[in-house]
């Protein structure tokens, strides 16, 4: 692993959470300065809170209007019917109403009410980035927009001929150039990490219900709704998933907690791994030997009941794509 | 063929030497060079105030916070301005950081200059860590203080989205 001496860091509160990013070389800071204005331009536009927001004006709507939308705005919600349709609905932003009423969101600006019986299907993408809703909904993109700013912050750093770097915002990361040890937070005992080890051109996007402010005794719960059936997830355990991009990343960790029987299969269609850390221990799933990601948990599947198991490289490494 | 598979790893089995205690902190930034991140080629001259007993419940009062400490630490811009260092403590980590207001009041930009977790007492007493360590360990966990890059839950910034409020009111009710 080469040297980070040349790497700067930086840190800024954005998108709810604590985003930092580091680069090396010569063009570092300006490279740093480009990456925060387009985190703070997909905070701007994909914001449940602001007003003006892409996410705001498709709350406002009423069924069959056309609304233009910013084109980042366009790809996330992309990204987001896919998920739904691979996971069967288990993944949905039109969960934003349900949120509302449980108290984790606001009541969106200048919006009454919500159709209960929207979903993901009643959402439209229209050609030149627009949208159109076939039923009044609310959206929300908290469980992909922070992964898609990552990527977004990344593609800036590499336009500024940024050579290597990692964006990390609040625990949703991507490495690039140069390898980097990523850990994982045990999500109970916070004070403890389990390495991934050496990262390189690919994202760590981890979820878990520990921090949640509606905290109920005996329980960690969070705003993670399971659409169809309306339930509450109630857990103690992090999903932390390696990927390609952070988008995927970040949308897989809901995916795999909402639903553990397609799991696998979803894991598989985007080349990504996933890591499971409960009260119990670690479960690691890879999709197949086949794939440049296999082995990366050799050294901490290895252990002496279990001779056979992987010993891989250390080093991780996404395919360029 | 694709071949998935489930790999059960019983926490036990993992090798001590892997998990790390770690107490994560970091240096962004000094106080100069957070003067010049955030406003490039100008020059500062302090201006140091120390609020009053009815600037303190006036800001407490338009912010909804505590003012813990009454002395501000403000910087005047020589290109119209002010840089400000605050700090923010919540329930597992210091803040310090730096604030850059406009002329008029509106934030031009923030930096954190200092970020440290503490989780206090029990991650440095090595009783505590050794109830982590399984029976066939020999080396007890190890407090790491390297640890830079972590994937996992982290805590929203509500301090310090609350700090710049009560920064934003000190301005209107101190600076202005």
């Amino acid at each position: 692993m080469k040297s980070h001496l040349n790497e700067i860091r930086r840190a800024r509160p954005l998108l709810g959470t604590l985003v930092e990013i580091g680069a090396a070389g010569k063009n570092a800071a300006g490279g740093i300065d480009a990456a925060f204005r387009e985190i703070e331009t997909v905070h701007r536009l994909m914001s449940f809170h602001d007003a003006e927001s892409d996410v705001s004006r498709i709350n406002r709507a009423s069924p069959r209007e056309v609304l233009p939308i910013d084109h980042r705005t366009y790809e996330v919600l992309s990204c987001a019917q896919l998920m739904s349709r691979l996971s069967a609905g288990a993944f949905d932003v039109t969960v934003g109403g349900r949120l509302a009423e449980e108290g984790f969101l606001p009541r969106p600006h200048g919006s009454e009410s919500f159709d209960r019986n929207a979903s993901f299907e009643d959402i439209v993408l229209l050609s030149d980035n627009a949208v159109t809703l076939k039923r009044r909904a609310w959206i929300d993109l908290g469980g992909i927009a922070k992964g898609y700013a990552v990527d977004r912050a990344v593609i800036a750093l590499k336009k500024c001929d940024v050579a290597s770097g990692i964006v990390n915002a609040g625990g949703d990361l991507f490495v690039f150039g140069d390898s980097q040890p990523v850990h994982v937070r045990h999500p109970e005992e916070t004070s403890l990490v389990f390495p991934l080890g050496a990262i390189r051109d690919l994202a760590v996007a981890s979820s878990s219900g520990c921090f949640s402010e509606h905290r109920e005794p005996g329980a960690a719960t969070d705003g993670l709704i399971e659409p169809r059936r309306d339930l509450r997830v109630n857990w103690q355990r992090s999903v932390t998933v390696i990927a390609s991009r952070c988008i995927v990343a970040d949308a897989l960790t809901k995916v795999v907690r909402l639903a553990p029987r397609r799991a696998k299969k979803i894991l598989s269609h985007f080349g990504a791994q996933a890591l499971v850390i409960d009260r119990r221990g670690v479960r690691v799933f890879q999709p197949t030997e086949n794939e440049a990601q296999s082995g990366v948990f050799g050294s901490m599947c290895l252990n002496r009941s279990h001779p056979e198991s992987t010993r891989g490289s250390n080093c991780l490494s996404g395919s360029s794509l | 063929m694709r071949r998935s598979q489930w790999v059960w790893v019983p926490a036990a089995c993992l090798p001590v030497a892997g998990i790390s205690v770690s107490v994560y902190a970091a240096t962004y930034l000094t106080v100069e060079q957070a003067q010049q991140t955030i406003f490039p080629e100008q020059k500062f001259s302090p201006a140091f105030l120390t609020l009053s007993r009815e600037q303190v419940r006036e800001i407490e009062r338009r912010s909804d916070a505590n003012v813990r400490r009454k002395e501000i630490q403000v910087w005047n811009v020589s290109g119209g301005g002010y840089f400000i260092v605050d700090e923010v403590v919540g329930k597992h980590e210091f803040i310090t950081y730096a604030i850059g207001l406009n002329a008029d009041g509106t934030v031009k930009q923030i930096e954190i200059m200092t970020y440290r977790e503490s989780y206090g007492y029990e991650v440095r007493n090595a009783n505590w860590r050794a109830q982590f360590v399984g029976k066939n360990a020999s080396a007890p966990l190890k407090l790491n203080k390297d640890i830079k890059n972590i994937s996992g839950a982290t805590l929203s910034c509500r301090h310090i989205a609350d700090g710049v409020k009560r920064i934003l009111a000190t301005y209107e009710i101190a600076l202005k």
